[in-house]
């Protein structure tokens, strides 16, 4: 069974975005093993001259390394994704690397209606990048919107559409991440390349 | 034109910080730039809102208070560092400096890209509705391959790339003009007479329509007096020099600050014999106390005001109502401002002109006769137009002087 990582793109006690994956984790336990990762810890990423990673980076990079795949849930704060995950990201790719070509699903829950879609599409460029180098699953989007109301007492999504719709995506998901363990050619020199990237001065 | 500057980098080492020092450095004399520092602002989180910290709060209003912001962003993950988002955040949460406010935006890096995808992805969070600035459209400065950029001194080497960005400058500057203009209400009612809004010089910790206020006041803040010397701008003079000068000027003089907080009239006067009735005890209310209960007084002050604030006029003047023949008494609202042009309050005096008239009168032996084209209701307030005709008598030699004769 595949083992994912699922990274709560917020830093609030009360998150929808948490719900939700911690509904994806229940809803799918028969197909993946899927391990919920908080960033709130992490300190506001900061370069040095030392280029020092706070330990709990390190210890997701770890279990990033040691996954199959990765899936983001994030919520959407003025059209972009949160700075507590926008800094957790720079964390995990300053002199370590565990996304490059790591599968990648994105999700994400709003309050609205429009469910993180600008953060969503700044999220999937920032995968994009040099230093970060993600397998971002190709053509997926999933937008929870109304996120407060979406969840009945027992934290599963009342849309039985939008459920539909997730099942599919997480099955292709699951192939996109079985097809991705067999693109894996360039990833020494991806790696390499992630790692000449130059960080010392903004 | 004043603005302010952040460089969107907390690192040690900032070329965006060197960046945003130059463009200060080289457009003095058109824009006054002060760069900010963002170093100290903690993470943002909903669980530990922090608005209302120092270090935001003090960001939020240097914000508010310029005309434009200048935003150096690097480039991290083909977006803006965490830290400068981080910034925003606070910023768009519980108060909104950014809003209405124009923006340019500029950014360093070292390859040739020059920040260009961060720059995309801050113009799209600038506009988010919480943040609502008012960016410069187009008008891209980006500056790719920083390390070679710069010499020894800060300062860009390149010089069609400084001329580029004098231009962009200048743009933004003229840009930043039409949209405060725009921006810019008009609305009296915004003004608060409660005073509640705190400026640079307001004390801190005293009840403002405390009966004590001035020595409780003057406490709190080890307020010189007597035999101390103030060094003014065209004189040297101690505190009691200065109350014997103000007190022997033959006009009513009131100090409201840019807070709309009653500091200061100078007391020649019995509060009784007084054209404009000041107390002691009423010296550090707020305008609101000054005129309690007056809806119509209160609307009144809050049109003045908000025309002196606003620039529109200097100078508002009025007679009081009920002037007789005996009496014209005006109330001049006169806008202070200090060396840069910021709004400092307003100096307001009475006076009484009939008697300066009668005098004139006497000297140049002519009399007051009624304007048979006057007209101006005389009895009705708010008019520019002096509400008396001086005519010449035509049997008295006006010209020659007394002395002459």
């Amino acid at each position: 069974m595949n083992k994912f990582i699922a990274i709560v793109g917020s830093n609030s006690k009360k998150s929808t975005n948490r719900e939700f994956l911690q509904y994806m984790q229940s809803h799918f336990q028969n197909q993946a093993e899927i391990e919920l990762v908080e960033i709130k810890d992490l300190p506001l990423y900061k370069k040095s001259a030392d280029k020092y990673v706070p330990e709990l980076a390190l210890d997701i990079a770890k279990r990033i390394e040691a996954a199959d795949g990765v899936i983001i849930a994030t919520p959407e704060y003025d059209h972009s994704i949160p700075a507590a995950l926008s800094s957790a990201l720079a964390w995990l790719s300053y002199g370590i690397h565990p996304f490059v070509d790591k599968p990648v699903m994105i999700t994400g829950a709003s309050y609205g209606s429009l469910g993180s879609s600008r953060a969503q599409a700044q999220l999937r460029q920032i995968l994009d990048s040099p230093e970060i180098k993600a397998r971002i699953m190709p053509s997926s989007e999933f937008l929870l919107g109304h996120s407060l109301q979406a969840f009945d007492e027992n934290g599963d999504l009342k849309d039985k559409q939008l459920i539909t719709q997730l099942d599919g995506l997480f099955k292709d998901f699951l192939q996109f991440v079985n097809i991705s363990k067999q693109l894996n050619n360039a990833n020494v020199v991806n790696k390499q390349k992630a790692a000449e990237f130059s960080w010392d001065k903004d | 034109m004043k603005l302010v500057g952040i460089a969107g980098s907390i690192a040690d080492q900032s070329y965006n910080r060197t960046l945003l020092k130059f463009i200060a450095k080289h457009s003095q004399g058109i824009a006054d730039i002060e760069v900010l520092d963002i170093n100290a602002v903690p993470m943002f989180s909903q669980d530990d809102d922090q608005t209302n910290s120092e270090v935001i709060q003090n960001l939020s209003k240097k914000i508010s208070d310029a005309d434009g912001v200048i935003i150096a962003t690097p480039e991290h993950n083909h977006t803006v560092p965490a830290a400068l988002k981080n910034v925003i955040e606070w910023l768009s949460y519980e108060i909104h400096p950014f809003d209405g406010k124009p923006v340019m935006i500029v950014g360093a890096s070292y390859h040739t890209q020059g920040s260009s995808r961060a720059q995309l992805h801050l113009r799209q969070i600038l506009e988010a509705p919480g943040v609502n600035a008012i960016v410069l459209p187009g008008n891209e400065f980006l500056l790719g391959d920083v390390k070679t950029a710069f010499d020894e001194n800060g300062d860009l080497k390149d010089k069609r790339t400084v001329n580029f960005l004098q231009t962009t400058l200048q743009k933004f500057i003229k840009f930043a003009k039409v949209i405060n203009m725009i921006d810019k209400t008009s609305d009296y009612e915004d003004e608060d007479l409660s005073a509640s809004n705190k400026t640079d010089t307001t004390v801190e910790g005293v009840d403002m329509n405390d009966e004590n206020w001035l020595d409780k006041a003057a406490k709190k803040v080890n307020a010189v007096e007597g035999d101390t010397y103030v060094k003014l701008d065209s004189g040297l003079l101690t505190v009691n020099q200065i109350n014997y000068l103000l007190k022997t000027t033959p006009i009513e003089l009131t100090y409201v600050d840019e807070n709309n907080q009653f500091i200061y009239y100078n007391r020649f006067l019995p509060t009784d014999k007084m054209l404009a009735k000041r107390t002691p005890a009423q010296v550090g209310d707020s305008l609101e106390a000054v005129h309690p209960g007056k809806e119509r007084v209160i609307k009144h002050v809050k049109q003045v005001l908000n025309t002196l604030r606003n620039g529109e006029t200097d100078l508002v003047s009025m007679p009081v109502p009920g002037n007789d023949a005996d009496h014209h008494v005006m109330h001049y609202y006169k806008a202070m401002h200090d060396e840069e042009g910021n709004y400092k309050g307003v100096n307001e005096w009475a006076i009484d002109l009939k008697p300066i008239v009668n005098e004139y009168l006497k000297a140049t032996g002519q009399k007051l006769v009624p304007d048979p084209d006057n007209k101006i209701d005389a009895t009705s307030g708010a008019s520019k137009k002096p509400t008396e005709a001086v005519e010449t008598k035509p049997e008295v030699d006006a010209t020659s002087g007394a002395s002459e004769h």
